[in-house]
This record gives structure tokens, sequence and C-alpha cells, in this order.
């Protein structure tokens, strides 16, 4: 008996104890900020509900990992889209010739790769070789180069196959980052994707968890220096859950970021320590009628449900509000966007109307819209577009699926089992309106995302002029591509529903920040700083 | 006894091998191409193509399933189609966390749930027993997002006491070193006597700990709870009763330790289970465990790290459930 009152009285001490310790110990730790309580160091914590890259291989990427790949490495030249301007980074300036087809860039000197390496010309023909050889990610871009020349130890001599802007392409946010010759040479070849990094950026890789967090850390040797202020560290973390990232960011122990419910943003705008930042993208969803397939390879019927598309209503509850209607493939705000193309309305009377002229006096159209499953704002634009269909005796049957799914059905080699309608966001990998047109609207032999599987000579003859013109002459290369897409919104192999915004929250004493929608997502982060 | 654990043996692994096949088959059937997500979202024909034969999708399915298994059987579970890296590797990085958690509330439930049900078996009828009670099918019925978001509003939030999720504050992970030796970061940290890493993780176990602890604490006070009582109605109760021994003797020593049978089954079994739950919970904590990362998959359509996860699942129910088998049979009252 002694014994069991000696246990039991011992197993209630820790208990006790246990209980005391974690009450105690919670009231120190917890919900700690950032700010203070690590002394010197800065550091940036930016989380979203992405990974925070897929590839760390700088010649592969074109998704997420951009975001950290743009803080590591750098690209010759940065484009600045409101000005048409290009900011010098690597190269100090360039030329190039009057058929558009030889480039010549100056290498700045004095720049140090963070594996101790000398950058200079052979080393800006290294890295575009490789990512050309590798041909992954977004390595298509770099097509037009035909050969790329040493011409002494600081000045790189591009020639390309046929004009192409050459400029845009070195500034694209992936396949154009310059990488040190010497890591890659005397490493395997997944060195990279292992784990490694050798650019020249800011910041260099200190440790990271797959699928969760990347950690950056200045590069002291940095040829941008570090006089004035700036962050030490940047943290970069996947963050899925909403509440949690909008607990956070009320906390202060999250600096920034983006992805959250249209909802919240509303309530995160009244709190006065957060900034909400709302600003244009290049990014829109777009809605790839079928025009290889009945009845919408007629082209009555794809403007009569051009007409009956709810443009406001998908605005403002898809969207959320946080967007605009859409006036043609090019978002508005980058070169090439047409002011003056026509745009639908949403009038029932006039889809009605055409579909009569179709030979569909009384509808009775079945139609099959995918998208992908977990989209709300797709989601909800489908049901609204449903309801109005419905009105003009249209049944829309809406199918949610996962990304791969859609993309096989969109592909299938019987095109009658392919869908009506696709629905899908586009965003260039080039700030060039050749980055939306080419792609989803030229004829292409194997179809990749032309899903509209729409075929003009003339539009392609205007597309492929206009991209010639853009090596020498933006101002004619945007004439053409407008000309283009007034045969696009004509013939209507798609609808444009809306131009995404950008939301961003962040924390108030975040200074310096401006969104550039070239780089979607990106945040150079040794152009912020914090104010204490 | 050996026969049994023997036969046990061979059924699980016949178990396991059904698995395989069903997920392998399932993941398979799903309409997606698994080249085309390898080879990335914006990938050409040719490039598409290359990845096919790189992965050797080109081979029919019964070939793919042997080579799968004849790699399954070297420990190697493949590649994921997103990050391109072994997801043997992958796993091994996150199956820590989740066993972390998944100890940590199994070891609540007992402790917890096995007190409450004792003392709601003891007061039967009265308040204690009531509120024990309200409390354990509450526990068993709570939803457990809500209960996870809940305790993030009001620990966070509201009273700003305990982290909002992940293992471990930032601060912490960038100022110092993490130990590595089991993986599990509160040991690892514990063993090294690094103290402020060892309390950052405990206080990031709470939460989340508390969320997934909750049914298996329900569970276990009612199950004691009822298996006591049901004993405490027994003749040999009454009779050490008769005897003139303590209650607590009775209690504690001739009832409980008779109605354990059940409860162990049941904490046993409910491991399978926890181990499932935390799938929700990880995602709500950012928890960087095997929840977290499958749900990253399914999404994905990432079918090697599907296998993955549910082969490991498997294997982890399956060994659970001998355990049980064999903790029921040591009961010399169990015949076989």
């Amino acid at each position: 008996m002694r014994k069991f009152i000696k246990a039991k009285s011992w197993s209630m001490l820790v208990i006790v104890s246990l209980v005391l310790s974690l009450i105690v110990s919670g009231c120190g730790g917890g919900a700690s900020n950032n700010n203070g309580s690590n002394g010197a160091k800065q550091v940036f914590f930016f989380a979203w509900t992405s990974t925070p890259f897929t590839d760390l291989d700088p010649s592969v990427e074109n998704s997420n990992g951009i975001v950290p790949l743009n803080n590591m490495y750098e690209t010759l030249l940065r484009f600045i889209p409101e000005e048409k301007k290009f900011v010098p980074i690597l190269a100090t300036d360039y030329s190039k010739s009057k058929d558009g087809l030889s480039w010549t860039f100056h290498i700045r000197k004095g720049v140090k790769f963070h594996d101790g390496t000398d950058l200079n010309a052979e080393a800006v023909k290294f890295s575009f070789e490789r990512t050309k050889k590798l041909g992954k990610g977004a390595a298509y871009i770099l097509d037009p180069i035909k050969e790329i020349k040493v011409v002494d130890d600081y000045t790189v001599e591009f020639k390309l196959s046929y004009p192409a802007p050459l400029d845009l392409i070195v500034a694209s946010p992936y396949a154009a980052f310059i990488m040190s010759p010497t890591a890659v040479k005397s490493n395997p070849e997944d060195w990279f994707t292992q784990g490694h990094e050798a650019g020249t950026g800011p910041y260099k890789l200190e440790s990271f968890v797959l699928g969760q967090e990347i950690v950056l850390t200045k590069f002291d040797e940095y040829w941008g220096g570090w006089e004035g202020k700036h962050f030490d560290k940047v943290v970069i973390k996947k963050i899925s859950e909403p509440t949690a990232r909008r607990q956070m960011l009320e906390s202060g122990e999250l600096d920034f970021t983006q992805d959250l419910p249209y909802e919240d943003i509303e309530a995160l705008k009244k709190n006065s320590n957060l900034v909400v930042d709302i600003s244009p993208s290049y990014e829109n969803l777009i809605m790839l009628l079928n025009t290889d397939k009945k009845p919408l390879d007629n082209v009555l019927v794809r403007q009569a449900i051009s007409y009956a598309f709810p443009y406001e209503d998908v605005v403002k509850y898809a969207a959320g509000g946080y967007a605009t209607q859409s006036k043609g493939p090019i978002p508005s705000g980058m070169w090439g966007h047409g002011d003056n193309l026509f745009q639908y309305k949403h009038d029932l009377d006039k889809a009605k109307e055409l579909l009569k002229q179709a030979g569909y006096p009384n509808g009775g159209l079945k139609l099959l819209l995918v998208y992908t499953s977990g989209d709300e704002a797709e989601k909800k634009t489908a049901e609204l577009f449903k309801s109005e269909l419905a009105k003009i005796n249209v049944d829309l049957e809406i199918r949610g699926m996962p990304w791969e799914s859609q993309w096989e059905m969109a592909k299938d080699k019987d095109p009658n089992k392919r869908q009506d309608i696709f629905v899908f966001y586009w965003w260039p990998d080039l700030t060039s309106p050749y980055s939306f047109l080419y792609p989803m609207f030229h004829s292409q032999k194997d179809i990749l995302f032309n899903l509209a599987y729409w075929e003009n000579p003339e539009f392609d003859k205007l597309v492929d002029k206009g991209a010639e013109q853009s090596a020498t002459d933006l101002k004619k290369a945007e004439e053409m591509f407008i000309k283009a897409q007034e045969i696009l919104v004509k013939e209507a192999p798609a609808i444009f529903a809306y131009d995404k915004q950008y939301i961003r929250v962040y924390n108030k004493s975040i200074k310096g920040y401006k969104s550039n929608p070239a780089y979607p997502n990106v945040i150079f982060v040794h152009e912020i700083y914090r104010e204490n | 006894m050996k026969n049994f654990i023997l036969k046990r043996l061979l059924l699980s692994i016949l178990v396991l091998f059904g698995v395989i096949l069903i997920t392998f088959i399932i993941t398979r059937a799903i309409p997606s191409d698994p080249a085309a997500q390898w080879a990335g979202p914006r990938a050409t024909a040719e490039q598409i193509k290359a990845a096919r034969v790189e992965l050797g999708l080109d081979k029919p399915l019964y070939v793919q399933f042997g080579k799968y298994i004849q790699n399954l059987l070297k420990g190697n579970l493949g590649y994921s189609l997103k990050t391109h890296q072994p997801v043997a590797t992958e796993l091994k990085a996150c199956v820590p966390a989740t066993v972390e958690l998944v100890l940590i509330s199994t070891i609540a439930a007992v402790f917890i749930g096995l007190p409450l049900g004792l003392i709601s078996a003891k007061r039967k009828d009265q308040w204690v027993d009531h509120l024990s009670r309200f409390f354990s099918v509450g526990a068993v019925s709570l939803p457990t997002f809500w209960v996870g978001i809940f305790l993030q509003l009001l620990f966070y939030s509201w009273l700003r006491l305990l982290p909002m999720g992940d293992q471990l504050s930032m601060n912490v992970r960038l100022m110092y070193e993490i130990p590595k030796i089991t993986g599990f970061i509160t040991l690892d940290s514990l063993i090294t006597g690094n103290m402020v890493v060892f309390k950052d993780a405990l206080l990031h176990l709470i939460l989340p700990g508390i969320t997934i602890a909750l049914y298996p604490i329900g569970l276990v006070a009612r199950m004691t709870r009822s298996a006591l009582l049901e004993i405490l109605n027994e003749d040999y109760i009454r009779a050490a009763r008769a005897y003139g021994l303590p209650e607590r003797i009775v209690l504690w020593l001739y009832a409980l330790k008779n109605s354990l049978g059940p409860t162990v089954t049941v904490v046993t079994l409910s491991i399978g289970y926890t181990l499932v739950n935390t799938f929700l919970v990880e995602s709500i904590f950012s928890w960087p465990g095997i929840g977290n990362y499958v749900a990253t998959a399914v999404v994905s359509l990432d079918y090697p790290a599907i296998l993955g996860v549910t082969i490991f699942s498997a294997i982890a129910y399956v060994v659970l459930n001998l355990i049980a088998d064999i903790i029921i049979a040591l009961d010399p009252r169990v015949r076989i």
C-alpha cells in the first residue's frame, strides 16, 4: 500500500509539474515577433500557399522557385514595364544591329559569384548555352539564339537565327540566369537540384526543407553593396492555411504574404499595422473555346456565348472585385494591350439573336466546361456563366478536374472527347504580347497550349511579323500585335474574362516594395528594408 | 503462440502486397500523364516523350509494377514527379515530425484518458462523471479542423501564448544549430542539451498535439469507464471489498488491471487512426510531416509520392494491428 501511495503521488507530481512548466514557459515564448528578439540580424519573412521552389536548377526552374532564384541569381538586364525601360544589372549597356540579328552586351566588371569565381563574358556565354542545351523549363525562350561569341573578357555578342527582342529575353524571370561556370563544371549535373547554388545575387542559399521553406542569407561581397538598410536573411515558407497566414501577419510574426481569401482583405485593410497593396498583374483568366468541334466551330455560336458571359458579375463575385474585365488576351498595363479593342458586354438579347442566326433559334445546346478543381475563382466563374447560359437555353456542364486530367482530356486523340470550354490562367514567360498570342492562338502542329484548336493564317502572319519587329521597333510590333488581336476578338476563339490583380499584404514597417508584374511574385529583397 | 504470430505475419505481408497493388492500379487509372508532370507545366511534346522513356512509362503496366516491387525491396520508392527527388529521402525527412506528433498524442491519450475513465467509473452518475462523459463525447465528436483552427485563434491570436504552427519558431531555426541525430527535434535537442530548441519544440507540439489527442483521449476514457463498470460488478471485486481492502487498491490493482485489455487494443488501433488524422492537422499547423507531404502530392497527382505514403501508412497500420493481436493473445483468458 505504501508503494502504491508513493507511486500515485509521484505521478501526480509529474503531471502537476508538467502542466505548470508548460504554462509558465508558454507565457514567455509563443508568438514572438522577429523584429527585436534576434538582435542585429534583419530577417524578411515571406509566406505563401505554394511550395518555395520545385527545382533549384536556374536553367530549369520555371515555377515558384523564381522567387528565391531571383534573389540568388541575376540576369543581364531587368525590365521595368511601366516605363518600357531596361535597368542594367549584370550588363552595363548593350547595342543591337539594325536587322536585330546581332546583339552586343558589355558585362559588369568586379562582380563575383558566390563561389568566388569572377563574372566575365565566358560565364555569360556558358550560362545561356547550358540552359539552351538542357532544353528544360522555359528554355525555349532562347530558341532565337544561334551563336554566342566572346569578343573580349567583358563583351559578349549574340547572333540570332531570326530577329527577336533579345533584351526582353535576357531580362526574363526564367531561363536567363547567369551562373558560375566553375561550380557547374566541377560538380555533377544534378548539383543544383540537390540543393546548391552559384549565382551573383545579393543572397546565398543557407538552408532549405524540401517543399516547406528556403532560407537565404546575405552575400557579403555582393557588387551592389550593403550600405544603407537591407535585410540580412530571407525566409520563404509554405503556409497553406490562409487563416494561419492572416493571424501571423496580424501578430507581426510574418512580414509579407499573398493569396489570402478576398473576404479577409476587407478586414485587413482596416488594420493600421498592415499595408494592402493592390497592383495589376500580367495574369488573366481565359476560357478557350473548342473551335474544332460542334457547336463552337461556328463563329456565331462563339460570339453568342461571348455575349452571354456575365463579365461584371464574374469580376465582382468570382474575383472579389480585385480584377478588371479583359480587353483581348493582353493584360492592361502591358505593351501590346489594345485600349481601343472591341470588348464584349453581357447582353443576352444579342446572344439569343446570334444563336438564331447560327441555326439554333431555341438554343438547346450542351457544352462541357472544365476547370482546375480547387480553384474557387474558376469554379464561381463557371457557375455564374452556367446560370446565364441557362437563360438562353444552353446547358453548361461544369467539371472540376485536377490540372493533369484537364490537360489529358484537352489532348485526347479523339477530338470529340475533348472539352468545349477550357478555363485557365495565363501569364507570360517573356514580357511580350508574343508570349500570349503565340502559345495560345498561333496554329501548332503538335498542340501545346492552343486548346481552342484554332487556326487563322492571317493571324499567324501578323504574330510572326510582330515578333520579328519587336527585335528592332517595339512600336511597329505593337501595331501588328493589336491588329492580330482584332481578328482574335472578332473570331472569338476564347472568352477573355478578366485581368487579375495582385493583392499583397505586408507589415507597415516594410519599405521600398514595388510590384513588378514582369517578374510574377518576385520580391527583390535587396531593394526593401525595415523601418522600425 | 509462435504459430499464431507467424500466421499473422504472413497475412500482413499479403495485406501489404494487396495495398500496394491496388494503390498502384488506382494511381495509374486516374487520367493523368506522369511524364507530362515530370517534364513540367509548359513542356514541349519532345520533352514529354523523353520523360516517358526516362521514367519507363513506355513499358506495359505489369512490367512497371514488377519494376516498382523490385525497387521497393531495395528501399527505392521511385522519384517524385514534382521535385525529382527520391521519395524515400523525402519521406525520411518528414516521417519523424509525424511520429513525434502521433507519439505525444498517444501518450496524452493514455495519461489523460485513462484517469478520466477511472474517475468517471468510480464516481458513476455523480457530477464528475457527467463532466468527464461530456468531455469525452465532445472530444470524440468535435471535428478536428474546427478544433485546430479554434485553438490557433484562442492561444495564438487572442492570448498570444502559443505558436501558430510549424515545429520551431523562425528565430530559433535561424539562430541555433538544430541538432540532427534521430530526426526527432525534441529528442535530439534534449540529448544535445540544447534547452532553447527543446523548449521551443515542446511549445510547438502543444496545439497540434491537443488537436490530435482529443479523439483518442475521449475514446480511451469511454472505453476505460465502460470496461471498469462491468468489472466493478464482478464477484471478485465484491469479495475484495468484503475483505476490507481499501477502495484504491480494489480500483487500481484489481479492477483496472483486468479492464486494461480492451483499452490497450483501442489505444493501439487508435494510433492508426491518429496517423491518418495528422494528415489534416499537419495542414492546419503547417507541420512538416507526411500529412503535409501527401496533401501536396495528392493535389498534384504525384503518384510515386502517394504510393510511398500509402505504403508507409499501410505498414504502420499492419504492424500496429499485429501488436494489438499479440497483446490480446498474451492474455491467458483468450484462447487462440
